[in-house]
């Protein structure tokens, strides 16, 4: 009976052994499931359905008659104009990355160019400094709906914008007090990339910042695939990172981002549009236009124009031209 | 059932052919046996035949009990302790991918404040950039090392990281010169940092989060204990049976078994539940209170970074200062659920002054002084008093992530040799049980 017992007592050992080692491999055996990447929508391609056609007139330019002369600050009665100057300074929707029009200067901090010195020109003529002004950065797309907004975030555009009659429907415009005309930069690697022509980049990918002209012209062309971004300046970074083969724009603003990679150039092609610049105003404001087309009026004919031309633009496009003639009457 | 098959050679006839006198039951199966096998089942059914061969089935199911009680005990102490294990490990992992969280956040707030203050980056704001980005990637290998599942996440954010801190060196380059297409590059990579590597980073705190919940919860696995309690009273029940059958009211090896297998049930049942507890009270305590304190990190950080950006899109920042707000309603009411964070609320409200200032000067049309604001160190400027909290925000939670690793790590110590002596126990309980109805098989005869 001893054997027997001691026979069983092995046996049971080596299987209490046996269950032990089962329970030690049951608690490592703990495996987690890998972790999942966040789930991001898929981007939605860039619409390229061609823009309502740009209804048509002939008086884009025409702006309101300007003030006889600029009355002293104390004589303004008009609404618009009492706010500004209650506020202290007057603020302007503006662009922080068109060089040489509005720009920031990487080494002070502060937004200079073209632009900007117009709107200081109407600080100064409201305020007599330059200096009160409230630059707000925006984007092209920002422009109109600012400029609508009933809150007033904004009281002016000094954004290289463009004078059309679509756009005359939502706002309203100083005079003209810039002509330019919108060209193609292409990139220096294409075949003949010097003579190339928008009709010409047939299955290229040509950038255009969206709610700009620039890009409703490029989507009436046939053959450009139409890559768009924010500002001109994310069109240059789409292609130095290869997204995009060419841009699109004014030549101002071409001549901008040329200067900033030397592996772009601004093609020989004509101008396919003119582009005649205006400051852009609340379509109620029609005081507040027809006092900043005093303050370009004066600033045309005592030369300052040209000083400003020639401080921003001389370098790249040559000494300054004649400014461009107001119209008025509307 | 296989126990019959099992039998048969413990049958072993030989021992009780020597030893016991003819004429009773074994003698017959020695017989049958040294007569030629007639099948494994005749043999079986003599084996288990009449009372004994009852007593037989019986006394192997009692072992069998005894055994399964030992084994589920060791395995439950066992799993008690690999689970605040497990829990540690992945505290540790939600704290190590909490701080390469923040230490993304607080690259891209040096990144953007140097482009805020214009001209070229001061060495202090690099070095600072720097160290960030260099704790964010031994950060990532050293979280995919500890944690296999997190491994592709943690590969996908390493690429993200790359891209943001490419496009972070593009900004600069173009900043050295002048050209303002560098801004464009910072934007963009800002915006990518936010969209595409952040959303990884909290998922994978997230999995580990969850993992360190599902581990606390594991670490009280008392619930397995009640098939030893089922084992005990079944062997309860063979004594009860036994004396009914011998008449013989007391078995001492049986009963010493029962005590024996009562005893290391208690101790694993307390042992389990301390660990338990232990482990309830380091999640509900400490860890809680290192994810809050890392959220608040979190949030301060990106707080800041966001009225950086404001400044930068001079107006049109408007967004961004929405998500400072929602940042600063985080802080504060996490703050607020948190003990011993009085000295924090105190620093984080010297910020918000400091903040609203700066948002008070930009409407108000003065962006230069206050981006002077923004940028200040010195007393009340914003970057000394953000930095202030900072660092404060930063040592607290480090203790308390470290307090919980240190904590669960020495939790379950004492529980694999309980576990050896819980088995050791089994099975001498195993033996008495045995020897016990042995001792009444033989009175039998």
């Amino acid at each position: 009976m001893t054997t027997m017992l001691s026979t069983l007592r092995r046996r049971l050992s080596v299987l209490v052994t046996v269950a032990g080692l089962s329970a030690l491999a049951g608690c490592s055996g703990v495996t987690y499931a890998e972790t999942q990447l966040p789930t991001t929508p898929a981007p939605k391609p860039s619409s390229s359905a061609p823009a309502v056609p740009a209804p048509t007139c002939t008086n884009a330019t025409q702006s309101y008659d300007p003030l006889p002369s600029l009355p002293s600050r104390g004589d303004i009665t008009d609404a618009s104009m009492r706010r500004i100057i209650s506020k202290g300074f007057i603020t302007v929707g503006v662009s922080a990355d068109t060089y040489l029009f509005g720009a920031r200067n990487a080494f002070t901090g502060g937004i200079e160019g073209f632009d900007i010195d117009m709107a200081r020109a109407v600080a100064k003529a409201i305020f007599g400094d330059p200096n009160k002004v409230q630059l707000r950065v925006i984007t092209a797309g920002d422009r109109i709906p600012l400029l609508k907004d009933p809150d007033r975030p904004i009281d002016m555009v000094a954004r290289n914008m463009s004078m059309t009659c679509g756009r005359w429907n939502d706002i309203g415009f100083s005079a003209e007090y810039y002509r330019s005309g919108q060209k193609v930069l292409v990139s220096k690697a294409l075949p003949g990339a010097k003579d190339l022509g928008l009709a010409d980049l047939k299955g290229k990918r040509v950038c255009a910042p969206t709610g700009t002209t620039s890009l409703t012209k490029l989507q009436e062309v046939k053959g450009p695939v139409v890559v768009t971004a924010g500002t001109h300046t994310g069109c240059l970074v789409l292609l130095q990172q290869g997204k995009a083969d060419a841009i699109t724009g004014d030549d101002t603003v071409l001549a901008g981002l040329a200067a900033q990679d030397p592996n772009t150039v601004i093609t020989s092609a004509k101008a396919i549009t003119v582009e005649p610049y205006g400051l852009g105003l609340n379509k109620a404001d029609v005081y507040l236009a027809r006092y900043v087309n005093r303050v370009i009026a004066d600033l045309e004919s005592d030369g300052e124009w040209k000083t400003i031309y020639n401080r921003w633009l001389a370098g790249p496009l040559g000494p300054a031209p004649a400014p461009p003639t107001p119209v008025y009457g509307r | 059932m296989s126990a019959p098959t099992t039998n048969i050679p413990v049958a072993i006839p030989a021992g009780a052919s020597s030893g016991a006198p003819a004429g009773q039951a074994p003698r017959t199966i020695a017989g049958s046996l040294s007569g030629g096998i007639p099948g494994a089942r005749g043999v079986a059914s003599r084996l288990l035949h009449g009372t004994p061969g009852r007593m037989r089935l019986f006394g192997l199911l009692g072992v069998l009990a005894a055994v399964l009680l030992g084994a589920i005990s060791v395995n439950a102490l066992l799993a008690s302790q690999s689970a605040v294990e497990r829990a540690a490990n992945n505290s540790a992992q939600v704290v190590r991918n909490q701080s390469i969280h923040v230490d993304l956040l607080r690259a891209d707030a040096v990144a953007t404040n140097a482009f805020l203050v214009g001209g070229l980056e001061s060495p202090e704001s690099r070095a600072s950039y720097e160290s960030a980005m260099g704790r964010v990637a031994s950060g990532i290998a050293e979280a995919a090392a500890a944690q296999p599942a997190d491994g592709n996440a943690l590969g996908v954010l390493a690429q993200r990281v790359q891209t943001y801190a490419a496009l972070v060196e593009q900004a600069r380059s173009n900043n050295r010169l002048g050209l303002p297409v560098g801004a464009q590059y910072l934007t963009q990579a800002s915006a990518g940092l936010r969209a595409d590597a952040i959303p990884i980073v909290t998922q994978v705190v997230k999995a580990n989060e969850d993992r360190a919940k599902k581990e606390f919860d594991r670490s009280n696995s008392s619930l397995q204990l009640l098939v030893g309690l089922v084992s005990l009273i079944g062997l309860v029940a063979l004594a009860v049976w036994l004396a009914k059958r011998t008449h013989r009211y007391l078995n001492p090896s049986l009963t010493g078994a029962i005590a024996l297998l009562l005893v290391a049930l208690f101790v694993t049942a307390t042992v389990i539940t301390g660990v338990g507890s232990a482990a309830r009270d380091v999640s509900n305590g400490n860890y809680q209170r290192a994810v809050a304190l890392a959220n608040v990190t979190t949030a301060a950080n990106d707080a800041r970074a966001n009225e950086s950006l404001t400044l930068i899109r001079r107006g049109s920042g408007a967004s961004n200062e929405q998500a400072w707000v929602a940042d600063s309603k985080t802080v504060d009411a996490t703050l607020a659920t948190l003990n011993d964070s009085a000295t924090l609320q105190d620093q984080w409200a010297d910020y918000v002054d400091a903040h609203v200032k700066v948002r008070s000067l930009d409407s108000g049309g003065h962006w230069d002084d206050a981006v002077k604001l923004s940028t200040s160190t010195a007393d009340g400027g914003a970057a000394k008093t953000f930095g202030t909290f900072d660092v404060s925000v930063t040592q607290s939670r480090d203790s308390a992530g470290k307090a919980t690793v240190t904590t669960l790590e020495t939790l379950g110590g004492t529980a694999p040799l309980i576990a050896v002596v819980v088995a050791l126990a089994a099975l001498v309980a195993s033996w008495l049980i045995i020897r016990g109805v042995g001792q009444r098989i033989e009175e039998y005869r």
